[in-house]
């Protein structure tokens, strides 16, 4: 099976049956995508193929032989943040963060077909995706701002020093 | 065939710290030759953002800028004690043992700055990494000249730890009086939520969430946001949604899948109005008390007070489902009078379930409220 | 600068944000193998034939564990606070929950671990369980324990007690008592990432752990207890989780895995599936709380009789833990001065139940809030009126004895009335958590309340 990972060509020694989850994980080393629930329940396995957020663990190799993957670590380029890596970053939208990678990708993919899709859009979009810490809300935020085009790309750490407050406190 | 609105009201509190104390949490701090910051504590993120935390207070104890402190809690070989990311301990005691670590390392620093200034320490303050003579802003040392001169002149690393542990409280096992405060502090929430309930299928719709926390001081307020939000969707779970065993007391599930089991979606999320107040704790660190346990408690009873107040039942088995909200409007259950006494829900106490009041042959078993 | 009081970004965010975070799932080490547990299928059974060795013939599989592999097998997570261990790691003579794990294969890869698995050959004789604890004293339930069915370490009771004042007198005073029951049930902790852990064996002899535990030194010492081996043995690798909730302290993946490394000589993985989370991972408890207030007209809560169920599941884990600090908290936010609180740890065949986001009081705070609200009803009085007037105020007195030095109940409530507009009349938005005085201090509260100056 040969697959285009984030632009770079694989032939994987995968079995064709075993799930794209696998293949990223186990033999890529790709770990972005989370084996949360290997149902296709949580949404924590999301990465684009070829264009459409797909639940990778639900997704055999057979089935798309050839096909081109973005994972998280493909986003973004250059060394700085994509919109909506940057959004979620600046609108605290992790807590544990083990769900954001599929998020993110889901994302990133409504936002370029439905550039500035509203709240409800973006809830009925995302609503596959399952999150026990954030109660959802700093994710609508960010994807919301992403929507917008209101953030900063630069990856610095450096930009703490924009969060920090003036004056003495006790 | 309606729908109906209703409002209801909850007011919680909850301890800081595992009950009875006793469980201690301890860091300690390292400068590094350019007076960068190293802090090892054991206190597990688990989502929190404790290390966020922890670095935040050892930054402003020491005085130095927030990034030039790194945290280390991956390992039990470089990191001490903590007793765990729970009972919501761990701004407060890992906190505190942060802080006390910290403590420490400042007074080296002072103690160091002192011999390079040949100033008393107690004329030293420090602000933004440097150390510098009280009302005499001219005369000072950078934070890397402390650590490089105690590095390489003085033969000193500068150090520090802290340990922080409230002695255990002993309980009275037959009045359950304790002897000290079983908590470091207590923090308090109001939360009112409106509903919608639809009298023909059951289903409650939370419209809107208005909630009031105390945490003492938001050490950080986006965090504290996050422990809110995310805790009252768990809350609106454990209130509508939400049941391990559907069927109990039978254990049986509805399957081992997420769609079998309903946890709250993007699509459940109501309006959340959050408000935090910040009444400081005596002992924690910066005044901060806590948030994360209790973030999913005052959530579940507003909700049923609300559902009452729509549509006049009261559910008072979590969750409300659909199933149980149309079979209390179908009961329309009143209470069952007895002189002053008003009793509810008399078919599923323990009298109304049990062969012999909850009691074994020999008349021993759980006391019941009215025996 | 301060940092304090700033909406700094997550320390870790940019890693989160990038795909960094090595959780134990992301951790690679050559050689590991892969673990699968036999678990009970039975609610209550004793265990008649237990013969792994089919699956230890199993081409692949490198080890295989039960009971008799664990150096101390039964070894409860509070025994360092004096809780007598009643669970063992792997069953030993029954089973008394489904799911229950009783063996546990390490092999080459997942599939085949769980082919060896179901090679196990086992017998049980199943029997009647209880599911019911409010009929756990009847003369027909299942005895689940030897002991009985609660937990009886409460010192001689085996419940816990709070005693305070004279509740008889506050009943004999009251102008109406409201009794009802609430029932809050099981929840899933669902944190989205499974229980995994990895256990490597090094060179020297120690075992590397990595862990998604919640309390690394809390689960170190339950496997260095269940090891018997001193703590420098063992190194614990975690402080990163994919959401807890309370349901990664119960540690038992870390100590199977170690075994299985020690017996095979290879790292060994123990990821649970999502149907195992589902199925046989512990949960929140179901309660079961009745309440009869002693009140008078006016919306005075005059005393309190209470009685608490805790399922406990199959074993006791933390509840006992968690009972108490019910206990401690059953008067919710508000000073109720003659008291007779009996809480009791029941046992019934489901999977243990474990500590949860609120652990011990999100119960009570739900049992004593629908309460209020039901007194409110009954009375006839506005929710909040009833609240503020029985809130903590400072030098009350609580439950357990405890001097309340700075309560915010006023506080929140007031500040929640305001946020939604609800008016409230003159003298109760003019309420503070200063020290009761005249109305707010009449006779049946004096004896619960600090006098002047006098402070613990």
């Amino acid at each position: 099976m040969k697959l285009y990972v984030n632009g770079i060509e694989h032939d994987l020694e995968t079995p064709p049956l075993e799930s794209l989850l696998t293949a990223l994980r186990e033999e890529l080393a790709i770990t972005s995508p989370k084996a949360g629930c290997n149902q296709g329940g949580c949404g924590a396995c999301t990465v684009i193929v070829d264009g459409e957020p797909r639940r990778s663990c639900l997704t055999p190799l057979a089935a798309i032989d050839g096909a081109s993957v973005t994972t998280v670590e493909g986003l973004g380029a250059d060394g700085a943040l994509s919109p909506i890596q940057a959004a979620f970053f600046d609108h605290y939208a992790t807590q544990c963060g083990f769900c954001v990678s599929g998020f993110m990708l889901a994302a990133h993919t409504l936002l370029e077909r439905e550039p500035g899709a509203g709240r409800d859009r973006i809830i009925e979009g995302l609503a596959g995706h399952l999150c026990r810490c954030t109660g959802y809300v700093k994710i609508v935020e960010a994807v919301e701002a992403a929507a917008r085009g209101d953030v900063d790309l630069s990856r610095d750490r450096d930009r703490e020093s924009e969060f920090l407050t003036e004056g003495s406190q006790a | 065939m309606a729908k109906h609105r209703g409002r209801g009201i909850a007011t919680i509190e909850y301890p800081t710290g595992m009950n009875q104390n006793g469980d201690p949490s301890q860091a300690w701090v390292k400068l590094k030759p350019d007076g960068r910051v190293d802090v090892f504590a054991g206190t597990v993120d688990i989502g929190q953002g404790s290390r966020t935390v922890h670095t935040q207070i050892v930054a402003d104890t020491l005085g130095v800028p927030y990034d030039w402190v790194t945290m280390d809690n991956t390992n039990t070989d470089s990191s001490p004690v903590c007793t765990g990311s729970f009972a919501s301990r761990g701004t407060f005691i890992g906190g505190n043992a942060v802080r006390f670590a910290a403590e420490k390392a400042r007074e080296r620093v002072l103690d160091i700055a002192s011999k390079e200034l040949e100033i008393d320490p107690a004329d030293l303050e420090i602000a933004d990494g440097e150390v510098v003579a009280k009302g005499a802003p001219d005369r000072k040392i950078s934070i890397s000249d402390v650590a490089a001169a105690a590095t390489w002149v003085h033969g000193e690393l500068i150090t520090g730890t802290g340990a922080a542990l409230k002695p255990y409280a002993v309980v009275d096992d037959d009045t359950g009086k304790v002897d000290i405060d079983p908590h470091s502090a207590i923090s308090y929430a109001a939360c009112v939520a409106e509903v919608e309930v639809d009298d023909e299928t059951g289903e409650v719709t939370v419209e809107k969430m208005v909630q009031v926390y105390d945490v003492g001081r938001a050490i950080n307020p986006m965090l504290v946001e996050g422990q809110i939000d995310g805790g009252a969707m768990m809350g609106l779970g454990l209130g509508l949604l939400e049941a391990a065993y559907p069927y109990y007391p039978s254990a049986e599930h509805r399957g081992g899948e997420f769609g079998a089991y309903l946890m709250p979606s993007l699509e459940d999320l109501p309006e959340l109005d959050n408000v935090i107040i910040e009444n400081p704790s005596a002992d924690g660190p910066f005044g901060a008390k806590a948030i994360g346990e209790m973030a999913n408690n005052a959530q579940p009873p507003a909700i049923c007070a609300a559902i009452h107040d729509a549509v006049g039942v009261w559910v008072t088995e979590c969750p409300a489902t659909p199933e149980r909200v149309l079979r209390a409007l179908d009961e329309r259950a009143e209470p069952r009078r007895d002189g002053k006494r008003v009793i509810f829900d008399e078919a599923v106490s323990v009298r109304g379930v049990s062969a012999n009041a909850g009691k074994d042959a020999e008349g021993h078993g759980f006391i019941l409220v009215d025996d | 600068m301060k940092a304090v009081g700033a909406r700094l970004p997550r320390y870790d965010g940019l890693a989160q944000i990038t795909g960094q975070v090595r959780y134990v799932d992301d951790v690679r080490v050559p050689g590991t193998l892969w673990a699968k547990a036999l678990r009970s299928p039975h609610h209550f059974a004793g265990i008649t034939k237990l013969d792994t060795g089919k699956a230890e013939a199993m081409e692949g599989v490198h080890a295989v564990i039960t009971k008799d592999d664990v150096p101390l097998n039964v070894y409860g997570h509070l025994s360092a606070l004096g809780v007598p261990g009643d669970e063992p790691l792997l069953a030993e003579d029954e089973v008394r929950y489904k799911g229950q794990p009783i063996a546990v294969v390490a092999a080459e890869t997942e599939e085949l671990a769980q082919a060896a698995v179901e090679s196990i050959e086992i017998a049980y004789d199943e029997r009647e369980p209880l599911f019911d604890m409010r009929k756990a004293f009847d003369a027909d339930a299942a005895p689940i324990h030897p002991w009985g069915p609660v937990y009886n370490h409460f010192g001689p009771p085996d419940h816990r007690r709070i005693r305070k004042g004279d509740v008889e007198k506050a009943f004999a005073d009251a102008d109406v008592i409201v009794q009802g029951v609430y029932r809050p049930q099981a929840i899933e902790h669902c944190p989205l990432e499974p229980q995994t852990a990895l256990v490597v064996p090094e060179a020297d002899g120690r075992l590397t752990i990595y862990s998604c535990t919640q309390a690394m030194y809390f689960s170190m010492g339950v496997v260095a207890a269940h090891l018997q081996c001193p703590l420098n043995r063992l190194k614990f690798v975690g402080g990163t989780v994919g959401g807890g909730f309370g349901g990664k302290v119960d540690t038992a993946t870390e100590t199977v895995c170690a075994l299985l490394a020690m017996k095979s000589k290879r790292p060994v993985k123990w990821r649970w599936t999502r149907e195992e989370e589902f199925l046989a991972s512990s949960t929140r408890a179901p309660w079961h709380m009745e309440i009869a207030d002693a009140v008078t007209s006016d919306g005075w809560i005059l005393g309190r009789k209470m009685l608490t169920l805790h399922d406990a599941g199959a074993y006791t884990r933390f509840s006992s833990y968690g009972l108490t600090k019910h206990a401690f908290h059953h008067t919710g936010a508000y000073t109720i001065p003659n008291l007779n609180f009996n809480g009791y740890v029941v046992f019934t065949n489901r999977v243990p139940t474990t500590a949860m986001r609120g652990f011990g009081v999100t119960s009570v705070s739900y049992a004593a809030e629908m309460h209020m609200n039901r007194i409110a009803d009954v009375l006839g009085l506005d929710p909040f009126a009833v609240r503020l007037k029985n809130a903590n105020r400072i030098g009350d007195l609580t439950g357990n004895m405890v001097r309340l030095k700075d309560p915010s109940t006023v506080a929140v409530m007031l500040a929640a009335a305001e946020r939604i507009g609800h008016e409230l009349p003159a003298e109760l938005r003019g309420m503070t958590n200063e020290p009761r005085t005249g109305e707010l201090l009449p006779e049946h509260l004096k004896a619960s309340v600090a006098t002047n100056g006098s402070e613990d």
